[in-house]
């Protein structure tokens, strides 16, 4: 495969998986707006969404103040801002695009009426009332893409690069919302363990989609900072956890290297992540420093994108 | 005369250059003026292969590196004996229609300040001696001067300056001849400019298309045709189609530099 | 003007069951169907881009669901006019490119090549493998009466157009598969695979395997990019830009996941210029570096060949039955155009002073770019051209204003005359030729329009050529 086009689908994946993350973040914005009583809470819930999202820098340059149907409008549609959905679906389009070939018919019409699906809506003046419509519609069509890329892929080496670019953005914005609200939201820790905790773990379990999936996986009993590290740290059954996103890249690494019959390891560093996480508990975590624990992984995950990218992308 | 002559040309880099690819034709032409007694290029870095021989009788050869940063180091060096033949080549090694060479290039198409000068031009049946019209009349166009003119400057804009170097001479001269429907056309060499010093330089010059002669070349920046002081190397439409050395490269964002050294003996 | 359709006599038999359909479809099912059609390409894909000084938009042609029909006996008669232009045409080159016998027989002028920008000199005495530097070729055909056709221009280069002809099929019978049924229609799906076999037979000197080919696109905002990856993935070879590949030590590789792979043969859709910034445009950065040296050291083979496009030229169009005597000593089976070279003086004086009833083209555009229709043109567009032509006269040419036949469209609902031009694409081996039977046909969608360019509002339909 060529290189490019193994950098293509990469990229394909991680813009969708993007869009999907946003609009999951602001999923849960919408929902605080709709509970009356959380005004201490709510100019940090969109500073913090602007935070995950990595662009309140991009934000505050553009617009003055922190405002809820401006956030809305700069997340979805803004070309100043390079990771709002519009600008994620373009990539997206664009990255698959030049691989058409690599794909299947179904896999590119499906983001193809993804691209044109959202057009209209771009052509539509913006009001916060439509802001469910958009998210579902963006959540609708990214996991019927997904849904495509295995149900009609071939499991070859484009599958591969498909499924890498999506934990790999999965794995880092999964680490930056953890983060962040571990920051913002829990500035001194006298705080932990109190009433508000109880409600801001449950709307970051949200933004990823996990609240569910968290009763599922603890039963009804109380919510508590512990259980939500380890769930979205370590649990290997919960999607959205840094440790199952990273078994994936190293699986792939595995399945990339085994077909192509190399030797070696492609990534010394992604295997001993894997190794690590597998024997880590919350406590390790916490003595490390959550925050701490959070940054070193970040950048781990880039160095193994370095590695990815030398061996794969770079082709000679 | 026996020339030996060695041409070095250094590039260096500020920065690691991904891929180089650089396209050499520096080899002097051989012609009947002019015999190779024994001929050698080297570079410092990559590996240098011959490619082939081009349509113009240029020997190409080409350089690769990869990842490749500091100083590149290219050298012709070699023996050649020369003759006086009026500035007739004969026996090039040349496949091209001399037609072809009516065609102009952005250096040398022309403007109303070529259409001034062509009406200073006495029409002359003779085509040999309406060649040494085109070329006197180009010798005292523009002042030599250099540093007043540079590779991008073109026949109309050095006229429209009044001054230039070997290079704008040259472009003057093709401008004017094609424009008179004579094939015309530029090249590189090395010339012997001063007997007492012994000191060669680079130097270009031009060959006009005369019927039953051929290609013929004059030297517009000393009103002259060519001696044997003159070592041909490359030709082409003009400057850059004819430079003999070109490179590419790739991803690269650094800057280059570029020095060249020349030392020649001549024996005669 | 020749209707393809109608005559004196009633409809033409080869279209009368199309056309008894076609009046017979409900109005609702008609509106119905060419959404489904504009739906079925928006899905896929399939659009060009227009360019204009700002930015580049993507659209979808237009496509009109009303088949243009040939009969297998008019149909053998372009096949093998095809043929014996498209032989001859590289036999020009290869003559043009090495001795240039029909310059020496006086047939041609020899500036009117050796001036040409499309003649590369970097290509003299070179041997392209299997003396073949055109193995693609479209054809623009028109008809002016049920028994002419006639053709119009040549594409050598790069003709674009060819995925339009399969997906227009593939659309037609997805939303009309009872017509297929009830008429026999010769496929046109085997395009790729002819295509494929045509390139194999055309393997550089120093590949001695089975030949690894790519098609190099110039990228992803290129008007025909999406016929790039269309071929590619049918024909089930590589698609690449300039920077996938690189040259080193005179042989050509792409970067691949598992290392550098060497390719033999490299399909390229981007122009002569851009090819290799050694030896073209110096800032070009579609291209590789060192292609040409590659290729002239026998490594790879490109294809087209850089300058083949000399053949295409207009002013050379006007001697291509020159060109076919004097290569085949044949008399040609299409013929061409009646043509006025503006550079005889005669000529240009009877173009000039026929102005209003002319067709005037520049001699090196395309795409319907610099043309005057004569008929067309305001007074003042007149003289500005008139200016033009005399200014340089050896850049123009002139042809009658043709009756290019029609076919009708749908019109809203409605049936409606059209003019209609013919492109197939004929493909040209080592001893092989491959024209599959079918082509595009290109429609002018303004009624009474004679531009059927895509890039100038023109459409397209399938085109059917029915088998015995």
């Amino acid at each position: 495969m060529l290189s490019r086009t193994a950098e293509n689908l990469y990229w394909t994946a991680r813009y969708l998986e993007r869009a999907d993350s946003i609009a999951r973040l602001l999923e849960v914005a919408y929902r605080i707006s709709l509970i009356p009583n959380t005004q201490e809470g709510y100019n940090n819930e969109w500073e913090s969404i602007l935070a995950t999202s990595g662009t309140k820098e991009d934000y505050l340059s553009s617009y003055k103040e922190i405002k809820k149907d401006k956030i809305e409008y700069f997340l979805i549609f803004d070309d100043r801002n390079s990771s709002s959905i519009k600008n994620c679906i373009n990539k997206a389009r664009e990255n698959i695009k030049m691989v058409r070939t690599g794909v299947t018919l179904e896999v590119w019409n499906a983001v193809n009426s993804f691209f044109h699906s959202f057009e209209e809506l771009i052509k539509r003046k913006y009001y916060s009332k439509d802001l469910p419509e958009i998210i579902d519609l963006v959540k609708r069509n990214v996991n019927l893409i997904k849904g495509t890329i295995i149900n009609t892929q071939l499991l070859n080496d484009g599958f591969d690069f498909l499924i890498l670019g999506n934990y790999f953005e999965r794995a880092d914005f999964t680490a930056r919302i953890i983060d962040v609200k571990y920051f913002i939201l829990l500035p001194s820790t006298s705080l932990i363990g109190k009433q508000v905790d109880n409600f801001q773990w449950s709307l970051m379990l949200r933004s990823v989609s996990s609240y569910r999936a968290f009763k599922w996986a603890y039963g009804n009993s109380e919510i508590d900072y512990i259980k939500i590290i380890d769930f979205l740290i370590l649990n290997d059954k919960c999607p959205r956890s840094l440790y199952f996103s990273v078994e994936k890249i190293n699986f792939h690494f595995n399945r990339l290297k085994k077909n192509y019959k190399q030797a070696g390891s492609i990534s010394p560093k992604i295997e001993n992540l894997f190794k690590k996480l597998r024997k880590l508990s919350v406590n390790d975590i916490l003595e490390e420093g959550l925050h701490d624990f959070l940054i070193n992984f970040i950048e781990d995950i880039a160095d193994v994108y370095q590695d990815l990218e030398r061996k794969y992308f770079i082709g000679t | 005369m026996i020339i030996k002559i060695r041409h070095q040309t250094e590039y260096s880099f500020s920065d690691t250059v991904p891929r180089l690819v650089q396209s050499l034709k520096l080899i002097p032409s051989k012609t009947k003026n002019q015999n190779i007694l024994d001929w050698k290029l080297s570079c410092s870095n990559g590996s240098l292969l011959e490619s082939h021989q081009d349509a113009l009788g240029h020997k190409i050869f080409n350089i690769f590196n990869y990842n490749f940063f500091g100083k590149q180091e290219i050298i012709s060096k070699g023996t050649i004996e020369t003759k006086d033949t009026k500035g007739i080549m004969s026996c090039l090694q040349d496949k091209v229609n001399p037609l072809c060479f009516l065609r102009h290039t952005f250096l040398t198409k022309p403007e109303n300040e070529i259409l001034k000068l062509s009406k200073n031009i006495k029409k002359n049946k003779d085509e040999i001696k309406f060649c040494h019209n085109l070329n006197l009349t180009v010798s005292e166009a523009i002042l030599f001067k250099s540093g007043s003119t540079n590779n991008e400057t073109s026949a109309e804009c050095s006229l429209r300056l009044g001054t230039g170097v070997c290079q704008d001479y040259a472009h003057i001269l093709i401008s004017l001849a094609r424009y008179f429907e004579i094939p015309a056309r530029y090249v590189n060499g090395y010339l012997l400019e001063d007997n007492s010093t012994n000191k060669f330089y680079t130097h270009a010059w031009v060959e006009l298309y005369i019927t039953n002669l051929g290609w013929v070349a004059f030297d517009p920046s000393h009103k002259k045709c060519i001696d044997e002081k003159y070592v041909r190397i490359s030709c082409g439409y003009d400057f850059i189609d004819a430079s003999p050395i070109k490179g590419v490269r790739l991803n690269y964002l650094g800057s280059e530099e570029l020095n060249f050294k020349l030392s020649i003996n001549s024996e005669q | 003007m020749f209707n393809e359709v109608i005559n004196n006599s009633g409809v033409r038999p080869s279209y009368n069951k199309v056309f008894n359909w076609a009046e017979a479809l409900p109005k609702n099912i008609i509106l119905k169907k060419q959404i489904q059609a504009e739906n079925l390409f928006k899905k896929i894909g399939v659009t060009f881009s227009v360019y204009n000084n700002y930015d580049v938009s993507e659209r979808l042609i237009p496509f009109d669901m009303f088949p243009r029909i040939l009969t297998s006996l008019e149909w053998m008669k372009i096949q093998k006019g095809i043929k014996q232009r498209s032989i001859a045409i590289n036999a020009f080159l290869t003559d043009v490119y090495h001795k240039a016998e029909i310059i020496k027989a006086n047939l041609i002028p020899g500036k009117l090549i050796y001036k040409n920008p499309a003649y590369d000199i970097k290509m003299v005495g070179f041997n392209v493998p299997k003396n073949i530097y055109s193995p693609i070729i479209g054809t623009d055909i028109v008809r002016t009466d049920e028994k002419d056709f006639k053709v119009l221009e040549d594409n050598c280069r790069t003709p674009s157009g060819v995925s339009y002809m399969i997906e227009n099929r593939e659309i037609m019978m997805r939303m009309f598969p009872d017509l297929f049924e009830s008429l026999n229609i010769e496929s046109v799906d085997n395009y790729p695979s002819h295509l494929v076999d045509i390139l194999k037979s055309l393997a550089p000197k120093k590949c001695n395997k089975d030949p690894n080919i790519v098609i190099l696109t110039p990228g992803h905002l290129n008007s025909a990019y999406y016929e790039h990856s269309f071929l590619a993935d049918l024909m089930g070879v590589e698609l690449v830009q300039g920077t996938d590949l690189f040259v080193k030590d005179n042989i050509t590789y792409m970067k691949t996941t598992q290392g550098p792979q060497r390719v033999d043969i490299i399909y390229r859709r981007i122009d002569d210029d851009y090819l290799d910034p050694l030896y073209y445009k110096s800032d070009s950065l579609l291209g590789v570096p060192g292609i040409i040296n590659s290729y002239k050291t026998g490594n790879v083979n490109i294809c087209s060949a850089p300058g083949a496009g000399l053949a295409d030229d207009k002013a050379i169009y006007t001697f291509m039955p020159e060109i076919i005597k004097f290569y085949l000593g044949e008399e040609p089976i299409l013929k061409n155009i009646k043509t006025w070279r503006c550079y005889n003086k005669t000529n240009l004086k009877y173009v000039i002073s026929n102005l209003k009833n002319l067709v005037v083209k520049e001699v090196h555009g395309s795409g319907g770019y610099g043309m005057l229709i004569g008929s067309q043109a305001s007074k003042k567009e007149l003289k500005k051209f008139e200016k033009k032509v005399l200014n340089s006269p050896e850049s123009f040419i002139a042809q009658p204003i043709l009756e290019l036949s029609t076919v009708p469209i749908f019109d809203k609902s409605k049936l409606s005359d059209r003019h209609v031009d013919l492109r197939p694409f004929s493909l040209v081996g080592h001893k092989k030729f491959k024209l599959v039977s079918g082509a595009l046909t290109r429609v002018a969608l303004k009624k009474n329009s004679l531009i059927v360019n895509s890039s100038q509002g023109g459409g397209v339909k399938d085109t059917w050529v029915l088998s015995d």
